[in-house]
């Protein structure tokens, strides 16, 4: 596999941003990564390009006003607060789908923690060979490479780990707190606002990897999508009026997400239920699961030990669903 | 780069799960990768013995391929569910099945998927051979263990 260096442009923001709020001559950063005063320079020409505000001033240097909104490793990882996840971030502009990226770079024995981000994907995965859109510029789409020691049987209890991680993290960043539809989708005054997919490598008694895609919609217009789309989905903006920034919540969520697995790891699958049932609207409601070839009513009881939803059917028996989707009826 | 380190790199390959690696040193790419279809470095093909028979240690290069399978055509291999799911046949509704009895398949492919709380388990085949019968129908649910495939062995 390749190991990415760096570029100048990167290793000169990282020296800006170390010196956030003083001015760092073009002498010392050259001196630093051994380049030319006019190489500095041009190098602040490209960082001016893709949206860094930097105050040039002779005799003092440069200084970092301001930065864009940007998903690159280099605004990610500044001020990125946990162990393991994000460590390693694989950005990218355009890529087909970060699952499929972070599939093949766990393949290659991408270490856990590993995020690919994109901003934006070509072929966005959902379930079922269903398209995730994904405009570019405006939402969230990260993958995330986990490594658990656990059998694959109960591999799928994170994904409900995911739901619970992402909706606090949107708590946090946006002060919204979604709702969570069996099994991760989080929805706004019932529209959904961010989706979770999961993809397995495993042995027969022990997972290899799981890869982790999350998509959140955060400034998308929502009368930019398909119609069919636009009629269940929503995003932070469409709901609040307000745009929201992309890295402090992408931060968050890695957070969140390393807090909740640090959780499971240590004591199991139980505090994630307890929290996912406190996050879901579900419990009590008379719902409908549709599957491929058929549809079953009745009402939601909540989550069995494994994380399977319960279904009571109007003749009274309960019933465990482990895949569907689900829709509220009343 | 020259074959002293072309060696280390495979050295270091050996006892992980790693199956390729690519390295770049002034200039110089090299790519190698194991198990695979593809092994970089050129080996003889270890010949088929009869059972009983002591094979004699191979060279250090023919330690990056896999042992040739044994053929036995009379024992066919079971592929089982790791997990309670929902099993699919198709990656998506309207896509053509992964596999069909009578398909003829690689160690490694992806026979189906099984689905759990939006969880997709890709279930690879445990060997090449020829799918002989598919045990489940598309979008039904399975147990763990349930069997889902009999592949006869190549």
């Amino acid at each position: 596999m390749k190991v990415e260096q760096p570029t100048f442009d990167e290793k000169i923001l990282k020296l800006l941003k170390e010196n956030r709020g003083v001015y760092t001559s073009g002498v010392e950063i050259g001196k630093n990564l051994d380049l030319s005063r006019t190489a500095v320079w041009k190098h602040m020409g490209n960082l001016r390009k893709a949206g860094y505000e930097i105050d040039a001033i002779p005799n003092l240097g440069y200084r970092l006003l301001s930065s864009p909104d940007l998903m690159t490793s280099a605004e990610i990882e500044s001020g990125l607060k946990t162990k393991y996840i994000g460590k390693k971030i694989h950005a990218f502009s355009l890529t087909d789908s970060t699952n499929t990226k972070a599939f093949e770079l766990a393949l290659h024995g991408a270490p856990e923690g590993t995020v690919i981000v994109a901003e934006g994907q070509r072929k966005g995965k959902g379930r079922l060979g269903r398209k995730w859109e994904s405009p570019k510029g405006v939402n969230v789409y990260a993958s995330i490479v986990l490594r658990p020691k656990i059998a694959p049987s109960s591999a799928s209890q994170i994904t409900l780990l995911a739901a619970v991680a992402t909706a606090r993290a949107i708590e946090k960043a946006t002060k919204i707190l979604p709702d969570i539809k069996w099994p991760n989708d989080l929805l706004i005054r019932n529209r959904k606002v961010a989706g979770i997919l999961m993809e397995l490598d495993s042995e027969a008694d022990m997972v290899n990897f799981i890869v982790l895609g999350i998509g959140i919609d955060i400034n998308m217009d929502i009368n930019s999508l398909p119609p069919d789309v636009a009629k269940v989905a929503t995003s932070i903006k469409n709901e609040t009026g307000r745009t929201i920034e992309r890295v402090p919540l992408v931060q968050e969520l890695f957070r969140q997400l390393e807090k909740w697995y640090e959780i499971f790891k240590a004591d199991g699958f139980g505090p994630i239920i307890t929290e996912w049932e406190r996050l879901s609207i579900m419990a009590g409601k008379y719902i409908r699961v549709s599957f491929l070839k058929e549809t079953k009513e009745g009402v939601a009881l909540g989550l069995d030990t494994d994380g399977a939803l319960l279904l009571r059917l109007p003749t009274g028996r309960i019933e465990r669903v482990v895949a569907g989707d689900v829709t509220m009826v009343r | 780069m020259d074959l002293k380190d072309i060696k280390q790199i495979i050295k270091v390959l050996e006892g992980t799960d790693v199956t390729e690696i690519e390295v770049e040193q002034e200039g110089v790419k090299v790519r190698v990768k194991r198990g695979g279809f593809q092994p970089v470095v050129p080996v003889t093909p270890v010949p088929v013995l009869p059972r009983g028979v002591e094979v004699p240690p191979a060279d250090e290069s023919a330690s990056t391929v896999e042992k040739p399978m044994e053929k036995d055509s009379h024992k066919l291999k079971t592929i089982s569910s790791p997990m309670v799911g929902t099993f699919y046949l198709t990656p998506a509704p309207d896509a053509p099945p992964l596999v069909e009895v009578g398909s003829i398949v690689t160690k490694g492919q992806t026979l189906c998927i099984i689905e759990a709380m939006k969880l997709m388990n890709e279930i690879e085949a445990e060997c090449s051979g020829k799918i002989t019968s598919i045990l489940v129908e598309n979008a039904q649910p399975v147990e763990y263990g349930e069997p889902l495939f009999m592949i006869e062995p190549a």
